[in-house]
């Protein structure tokens, strides 16, 4: 092969990106408009489908590729899709009103990124990045801070999409995590899970709009108030 | 100093002195063009300038000292700042003087001394311009120093032309995410503190808005020619920080007449690349109100806070 991998090389190139992902998921966390979240979130798979063929060309693991390939295709395109027709149908306010403001809702994810690094410390290994079997070990902490921004998010947002939105940007870090430590998982069990997320933005697509239609809004905090 | 080295501390000041409010001229015939407009001329700052330092000046009765002491202040600390940073040579001239830290703070004394200025005369205009402006500035350090902190960190040193010689020594600095996570955070601070569009519009002071504009505008005459002059250093004094640390390519490592006009080629070419940048910024997007600047400044401290602790985990 002509092109000779350098793991040093992918090492860093995965670093850089893991490292945008987060930017993005802090931009989403902190960003006021709902149809730049799902543009933003449409950015993400990108990311990691570049991550996941990386590591899948430094360890010539070919069915990684499928996961990237599947990742862009459903996760970049089809649900970003899905999202913005649903937002469009039910002609909701574009302002997200989350229930702590913006510009907190940023500080809060750094400080969540903080402790995603705590955590991920003890399964650091600064030395082991020249192997390609490492390849992408010490992006935990990026997929944990993912986690948590994704949570922190789900609680914080009242409206049905937007929490929708939270929770796929958490299967993102989960993605990244399983890619990162594992070199991906049995080629069956990714495309359960890429269609368990297709399926449940479907299925969250039709509630959205039930929630609608039975309240007159999208707030989910008015779902306890029961219709006789 | 021995003649040896005042020799590069005249180049450098000249350089900074000749380049600066070309720097502004660039920039804004560069607006007008992606706005289709013709623009003023390039070489209009220094036609501003020389009309300025010919007028006479009106000083309001209500001014004290501060009034006429405030541009000097204004114009020599950017000018000092400007000295103790990497241009063309990653030996600054007066880096014994003092690193990173010392270049912030010369340039946070400036802005003190503006803001008392535009309190000291007497208008209402003054008043609101300098508390926007230290509101601003209370917001934009913390993120400045966090990413400068990084930057300092990356190379063990806080001294800039030690970090210079790093710089030029690790080639693929930048692919480290700590070294582009404070280069967003810097180029969001220097956003701010150069007062352009999505916080503060340099091209008015017609706006209620306004924050630098509001501060000067009872200054008139060689005065306000210094303060703007000033203003147009420290802009350069920034974004030369910004391309030298962390894009050191064609740096010259010293001051020696071989290395210095492919460095000085350089050095405009990074310069007119990051005002494409920040030109590219101010025309697509809108002035931001003021009560939603202390958002960005948010994410620009989150950003800095992030290169901070990627420095420890990659």
């Amino acid at each position: 092969m002509t092109l000779s991998p350098d793991p040093q090389f992918g090492d860093k190139l995965i670093n850089l990106m893991a490292a945008l992902v987060l930017v993005l998921q802090i931009a989403m966390a902190g960003h006021r408009w709902l149809v730049t979240n799902i543009r933003i979130f449409g950015v993400q798979p990108f990311l990691l489908a570049s991550i996941a063929a990386t590591i899948g060309w430094f360890n010539h693991a070919p069915h990684l590729y499928f996961a990237a390939i599947l990742t862009l295709a459903l996760k970049g395109i089809v649900v970003p899709r899905l999202l913005e027709q649903v937002v469009q149908r039910v002609g909701i306010r574009q302002e997200i009103e989350p229930l702590v403001n913006q510009p907190l809702s940023a500080i809060v994810s750094g400080g969540l990124t903080l402790l995603g690094y705590v955590v991920a410390e003890s399964f650091h290994r600064p030395d082991a990045g020249g192997a390609p079997e490492s390849l992408g070990h010490n992006t935990l902490a990026v997929a944990v801070s993912l986690f948590l921004i994704g949570f922190f998010m789900m609680i914080n947002r009242r409206k049905a999409v937007t929490q929708v939105l939270a929770l796929l940007s958490l299967e993102n870090g989960l993605f990244l995590a399983a890619i990162s430590l594992t070199y991906g998982m049995p080629l069956v069990v990714e495309l359960g899970v890429f269609f368990d997320v297709l399926v449940a933005v479907m299925v969250l697509g039709v509630l959205v709009h039930r929630i609608r239609e039975a309240f007159d809004s999208m707030d989910v905090s008015k779902l306890d108030q029961l219709r006789g | 100093m021995t003649t040896a080295s005042l020799l590069p501390a005249l180049m450098q000041l000249a350089l900074l002195l000749a380049i600066a409010p070309l720097t502004g001229g660039v920039m804004r015939i560069a607006k007008a063009r992606f706005q289709t407009r013709r623009g003023p001329g390039i070489l209009q700052p220094y036609r501003d300038l020389h009309k300025l330092l010919k007028k006479g000046m009106v000083i309001p009765d209500t001014a004290s000292w501060l009034f006429g002491a405030a541009p000097y202040v204004v114009f020599l600390s950017s000018l000092l700042a400007g000295l103790m940073i990497p241009m063309v040579a990653a030996d600054a001239p007066l880096s014994f003087f003092g690193g990173v830290l010392a270049v912030v703070y010369l340039l946070g004394l400036g802005r003190f001394f503006l803001a008392l200025g535009g309190l000291d005369s007497g208008s209402s205009f003054g008043g609101l311009g300098s508390s926007r402006e230290m509101t601003i500035a209370a917001l934009a350090e913390p993120a400045m120093m966090l990413a400068v902190f990084t930057v300092a960190i990356g190379a063990g040193s806080t001294n800039l032309s030690t970090v210079a010689h790093a710089a030029l020594g690790q080639s693929w600095r930048f692919f480290a995410p700590s070294q582009m996570l404070a280069f967003a955070a810097l180029l969001i601070v220097l956003i701010a503190e150069t007062g352009r569009i999505p916080v503060d519009n340099p091209a008015t002071h017609l706006e209620l808005t306004m924050i630098h504009e509001a501060m000067i505008l009872e200054y008139s005459g060689p005065y306000l020619a210094l303060i703007e002059w000033g203003a147009s250093i420290k802009q350069l004094v920034l974004m030369t920080l910004l391309v030298n640390t962390f894009f050191p390519f064609g740096l010259s490592p010293a001051w020696a007449a071989g290395g210095l006009p492919a460095s000085l080629v350089w050095y405009v070419l990074k310069l007119l690349l990051l005002s494409g940048v920040i030109v590219l910024i101010e025309t697509t997007n809108a002035k931001m109100r003021l009560f939603r600047v202390p958002e960005l400044l948010a994410v620009a401290f989150v950003l800095g806070a992030l290169a901070l602790v990627s420095t420890f985990l990659f």
